[in-house]
């Protein structure tokens, strides 16, 4: 039973093979240039903070008080950190934001639009687009969270929020253990648009 | 608003047989080969070396006869290496008809 050991080592060094092979081909024949795959793979980064929302979020993690104005009155809390509230000249468009707990995970979807609170989170991913996304999400959000590698604990409540042209939902997610004793740039920096759409939870290390 | 062509790609797999492993959000890859095979495929279905549904179908069969062939919990389950088996069929048939497979070195074999 050595060989099945072995097995996996060898079988990720033919593979890496395989690809490297496969590529130098393709950078040869003209066919793409040494740095295609890397401006691909750019295009599905993730954010890391601060962008807007990972500053509100940061700063509810280190100030009770602030974090229960931004769940009771967001448009406040958002403006009492000077960030922009919405598009200018949309009337009635009003953010608001859910927060995270032991018992809750709550997840923002569009079922109709793609109603996205971007003065806070940038432009939308693009998974919010896609219909089978929100579709699927308000019907079974346990499964396709699971999809998204996140997997909430069946104690775990999943509440789904329905955007629309009215208001723009966003979570606060939960402030992750290990991470006493950060400034509040150093949190922000761990808050993805993810966790704020509910599709990932804030980790103690950025990834 | 505009979608690109990477992220319609994506999206096309969401829910489907096909969908990529993701963690915490986000596309996981363990080993940077699984990298650069996604951005392989994405990049030359992109600029029209194949049509992105085309890959899937390869990919999907990839799948499907693995999973004819192996318990559904078999450990040694790779997306990555479905993914890589489904790209050099395709650019075979496609791309670079006469691509043959690497040896364990990395060497292409004609």
């Amino acid at each position: 039973m050595t060989d099945r050991f072995a097995y996996p080592q060898d079988r990720e060094k033919r593979n890496a093979a395989r690809v490297r092979a496969l590529e130098a081909l393709l950078i040869e024949k003209g066919v793409i240039t040494d740095q295609t795959v890397d401006k691909v793979m750019q295009t599905f980064a993730t954010e890391m903070g601060p962008f807007n929302g990972a500053k509100l979020v940061a700063r509810a993690w280190v100030d009770d008080a602030f974090k229960a104005l931004l769940v009771t009155d967001t448009m406040a809390a958002v403006t009492q950190l000077g960030l922009p509230t919405g598009a200018a000249g949309a009337e009635g468009e009003h953010m608001r934001a859910v927060a995270n707990t032991p018992d809750v995970h709550n997840l923002i979807i569009c079922t109709l639009c793609s109603c996205y609170p971007w003065p806070v989170l940038g432009l939308p991913p693009y998974w919010y687009k896609d219909p089978s996304f929100r579709a699927r999400a308000a019907r079974e959000p346990r499964s396709v969270l699971r999809e998204f590698g996140l997997e909430v604990e069946p104690s775990k409540e999943i509440r789904t929020w329905d955007s629309s042209a009215q208001i723009r939902w966003f979570v606060v997610p939960e402030r992750p253990d290990g991470t006493q004793g950060m400034s509040e740039d150093e949190l922000a920096a761990l808050v993805t648009p993810e966790t704020m759409m509910g599709v990932a939870i804030a980790l103690p290390k950025a990834a | 608003m505009q979608t690109s062509f990477e992220h319609f790609a994506l999206a096309s797999m969401m829910g489907q047989a096909d969908a990529p492993p993701k963690a915490n959000g986000s596309l996981c890859f363990h080993q940077s080969w699984e990298r650069q095979a996604f951005g392989l495929a994405v990049a030359l279905a992109r600029d029209g070396h194949f049509e992105w549904e085309e890959f899937r179908q390869a990919l999907i069969a990839e799948i499907t006869a693995w999973e004819a062939s192996h318990a559904r919990d078999d450990p040694e389950w790779d997306y990555y290496e479905c993914w890589l088996d489904a790209l050099e069929r395709v650019m075979r048939s496609q791309v670079l008809p006469g691509l043959a497979t690497a040896d364990p070195a990395g060497r292409v074999m004609d």
